[in-house]
């Protein structure tokens, strides 16, 4: 039977800026597309990115998409 | 707390929506009048000219001490929250003022009604926005 888990979608994107020369918040911002406060807003988990500005994200750091974000399920 | 150009940009909004219809308000509502008096509208396009210079003018300034006017997918999301809130109360006032316009003489209170709702539609939507920015979406 399927089911709703109720979850929510975390990531180490300040992790990944950490060992990225410590790339700041609005280099990040730059080289995805979006603002400063977007990506603030995804890295303090309050705003979930869309599929595109995710595999962004993923793509700048050169990792799979699952090692910059996680689903978690509560 | 630092603010984005579109954050910075509904503030002025806000605020010059809240200072050009308080004036009208103010001015017009303690007329007792059944329809709107020709001094009434002069004093309705005087806060329309009254807001569209200061959103002229603080949008310039904005613009000019904050360069990055760019926005995003969250920009987005957050304007369509804002305007569904505003859109629930301005269908209510359009329903009150309807019923207005068939329990009452004149179109004084009609057009007050709907003119009261659309401002009260308005400053919902940009508090919701507001909120949403600080919130985070």
């Amino acid at each position: 039977m399927m089911g709703t888990d109720a979850g929510h979608i975390t990531n180490d994107i300040r992790t990944l800026r950490f060992h990225h020369d410590e790339m700041t918040q609005q280099e990040l911002a730059n080289r995805v597309g979006v603002t400063r406060q977007t990506i603030n807003a995804i890295e303090g988990n309050k705003y979930s990115p869309s599929l595109e500005v995710a595999f962004r994200i993923a793509r700048v750091f050169s990792v799979p998409l699952e090692q910059a974000f996680r689903y978690e399920c509560e | 707390m630092s603010l984005s150009f579109q954050e910075k940009s509904l503030w002025v909004m806000f605020v010059g929506l809240i200072a050009a219809f308080s004036f009208y308000f103010v001015t017009v509502l303690p007329s007792s009048a059944v329809n709107v008096m020709p001094d009434q509208v002069v004093y309705f396009v005087l806060a329309v000219i009254f807001l569209v210079v200061t959103q002229i003018v603080g949008n310039s300034v904005i613009a000019i001490m904050d360069r990055n006017t760019q926005t995003d997918e969250r920009d987005r999301l957050i304007a369509l929250k804002g305007m569904r809130n505003g859109g629930y109360v301005l269908a209510t006032g359009v329903f009150l003022a309807l019923c207005t316009a068939l329990l009452t003489d004149g179109n004084f209170l009609f057009t007050h009604v709907l003119l009261g709702f659309w401002l009260f539609a308005h400053l919902v939507e940009i508090a919701s926005r507001l909120f949403l920015y600080r919130r985070g979406a």
